[in-house]
């Protein structure tokens, strides 16, 4: 597969911007923020400085870079398994199923206790998931792309439809629900980035394992069957997998779009289409892209921060534009 | 004042009646302009708890109030002037134009940042008059009952309830002394999910300023969440640091109260020498006004009393 595809960059090349970008983003997130009197060194100094950077920088620098795996995963996923390059969890609707499960925590207190706030955003992850594939005749054995997307678009839509009607509710209420869907990490610690490590660990290695399936839902389901793998339970780990993906991630930063769609094709651009490949490639690319985006998010307007999400889409939209014009075929 | 009688058939009727009282109106200077208003309005809607607070201190009653549909929120200091003879018009952000017209209102006093959208429609129900209350500070806040007085045509009774209320703050300011100079104060209110300090461009922030104290945010622009309603990280608190951290908390556990044990939030001057003040957040952070800040300076001097007993 390898062998056909031209890359357009050496191996040796990628590597070394590879690394460069993601010490780059992680110095950028761990060096911006509300206190401008913090150097890297203090790291290890038992003082407030050195607080601030374990108690606060790292956590959050942490949560990001889980974020961008999971999303950039889920995308890929989504990806592979509808064989459309658009798929990704905002477009899928996925995302915003996840928020509107968050919000019906929000607003009726005592669901969100029963079943707890991240429960609910995987469970609202995956009915949005269920209906979008269903709209595009998943359970009738074939995937309409076409179908897909306008399924995804008006589960998406919908969703966020009832999500924004809860601004109309109580300011407090409102705000909450508000920084929620903007994409907001700009108070996580270290529990956070406990209940999201589990999943971006667990993820990672699960898609990897999960590759040579996905790169044979590539070649399309008849051949991916005749060659041992079945189709359908591919797609409905795969599925399973990226719904519990995006819900965590929303759970902890609300819905950021582009993520999912813009890191798995910067990194097929860059390194083809073998998801052997693609998986760790993804992971890193998003967890960097996330922890850039972070960065400019408390740097860009100093002292006040930025919703995550709005930087990654002030990233991610011009790429993917730009992806969409210029791009041979590819999308 | 123009009628749509398309739109507003039912009312037409009901508004006709109300004619004769524009006659010999008085006009009043607002935010969105200058409005005719009736000499001596029967029928008063107030859309932000500070008009309450201006018709509590008048003694004028309203028909209609944005009560956020939470009547509690209107508190007793203002309901034993006001009884409890008026409608909920819904919440203060999306107040309902439904329930608003068919009250017959003959003035709506709205707020700047949340209404000047509507202000079209609202004018089309009634004369209104928009004043900036979320975004004001005390000084605007006094202003605004004078300018509603106005409306009222109350002019001289407005006067005169202001001058009173500046010799009850004046007594207590004086009762403060200079306990509070040199001290850096700052009030914020926490919800389940984040901190929001009120600058010194805020009604709490210029209140605090008026009873000696001084505050070391910087100024931001933008709009009202930006300057005035400002989103703080417990690294940004750091910064700001006060002597005197006074909390109004709407969720129980507050989003503030998970710092607690974090190096950071324990260092802190108001945490370390045990000056962190919960208070009510409905009475601070929701309610301006004369009333609201005779109540306010009453819970100011009681925290001063217990801050200068530790010093």
């Amino acid at each position: 597969m390898n062998a056909r595809h031209r890359l357009p960059f050496q191996a040796g090349a990628i590597s070394v911007l590879a690394f460069g970008v993601c010490i780059l983003s992680v110095y950028g997130s761990l060096m911006t923020g509300g206190r401008s009197d913090i150097r890297l060194s203090d790291l290890f100094a038992a003082s407030t400085n050195g607080a601030v950077i374990l108690d606060i920088r790292l956590p959050r620098t942490l949560v990001a870079a889980c974020l961008g795996v999971n999303l950039g995963l889920s995308g890929l996923i989504l990806q592979a398994l509808t064989r459309n390059p658009l798929s990704s969890p905002s477009i899928l609707g996925i995302n915003q199923g996840a928020a509107l499960g968050l919000t019906i925590g929000v607003i009726f207190p005592s669901v969100g206790a029963l079943v707890g706030l991240m429960p609910l955003a995987a469970i609202g992850a995956l009915v949005a998931g269920f209906m979008t594939f269903s709209i595009a005749g998943v359970f009738t054995g074939r995937i309409v792309s076409l179908r897909l997307i306008l399924g995804g678009v008006a589960v998406g839509a919908f969703a966020s439809a009832m999500v924004r009607f809860s601004f109309t509710l109580e300011d407090d209420l409102a705000r909450q629900v508000l920084r929620w869907t903007l994409g907001n990490i700009s108070d996580v610690r270290w529990h956070h980035v406990q209940s999201l490590f589990v999943w971006s660990l667990g993820g990672t290695v699960a898609t990897l394992a999960m590759a040579h399936r996905l790169n044979l839902m590539a070649l399309g389901e008849a051949q991916a069957s005749g060659l041992g793998a079945d189709p359908r339970l591919t797609l409905m780990i795969g599925a399973l997998m990226s719904a519990c993906l995006t819900g965590t991630a929303v759970f902890v930063a609300g819905p950021i779009a582009f993520a999912g769609l813009v890191v798995p094709h910067m990194c097929r651009f860059c390194l083809g289409p073998d998801h052997r490949i693609l998986v760790p490639a993804t992971a890193l690319g998003g967890a960097c892209l996330l922890m850039a985006a972070d960065a400019a998010s408390k740097w860009l307007t100093s002292p006040v921060e930025l919703p995550v999400g709005v930087v990654v889409a002030m990233i991610g939209a011009p790429y993917f534009l730009y992806q969409t014009l210029f791009s041979k075929g590819a999308i | 004042m123009l009628f749509r009688p398309k739109t507003f058939s039912s009312l037409a009727a009901g508004l006709m009646a109300l004619l004769p009282f524009s006659v010999g109106a008085a006009e009043i200077t607002h935010e969105l302009g200058v409005t005719d208003v009736p000499d001596a309005p029967q029928r008063v809607i107030a859309l932000e708890f500070s008009f309450v607070d201006a018709l509590a201190a008048l003694g004028v009653s309203p028909v209609g109030i944005a009560d956020d549909k939470k009547r509690q929120r209107i508190v007793a200091e203002y309901t034993a002037v006001i009884g409890d003879d008026w409608q909920s018009v819904g919440t203060r952000k999306t107040p309902s134009l439904e329930v608003i017209a068919s009250l017959q209102p003959d003035l709506i006093i709205a707020d700047k940042t949340r209404h000047s959208g509507v202000y079209d429609t609202l004018s089309q129900i009634a004369p209104t008059i928009v004043l900036d209350s979320l975004g004001g500070t005390y000084p605007d806040a006094i202003e605004q009952t004078l300018v509603i007085g106005d409306a009222l045509g109350l002019k001289d009774k407005a006067a005169e309830r202001v001058a009173e209320h500046e010799a009850v703050m004046a007594e207590l300011i004086a009762k403060i002394g200079n306990e509070s100079h040199g001290v850096n104060a700052q009030f914020g209110v926490t919800n389940a999910t984040g901190l929001w300090l009120h600058s010194p461009l805020s009604y709490n922030g210029s209140l605090l300023e008026k009873f000696g104290f001084s505050s070391s945010m910087t100024p931001q622009e933008g709009e009202v969440y930006e300057t005035n309603y400002v989103p703080t990280t417990l690294e940004q608190l750091s910064v700001v640091d006060p002597d005197l951290l006074i909390l109004g908390k709407y969720a129980d556990p507050a989003f503030t109260d998970g710092w607690a044990g974090e190096a950071l939030y324990d260092s802190l001057k108001a945490v370390e020498a045990s000056n962190v003040y919960t208070v009510n957040a409905h009475k601070w952070s929701r309610m301006r006004g004369l009333l609201a800040a005779e109540m306010t300076a009453n819970d100011v001097l009681e925290i001063l009393t217990e801050f200068s007993g530790k010093q």
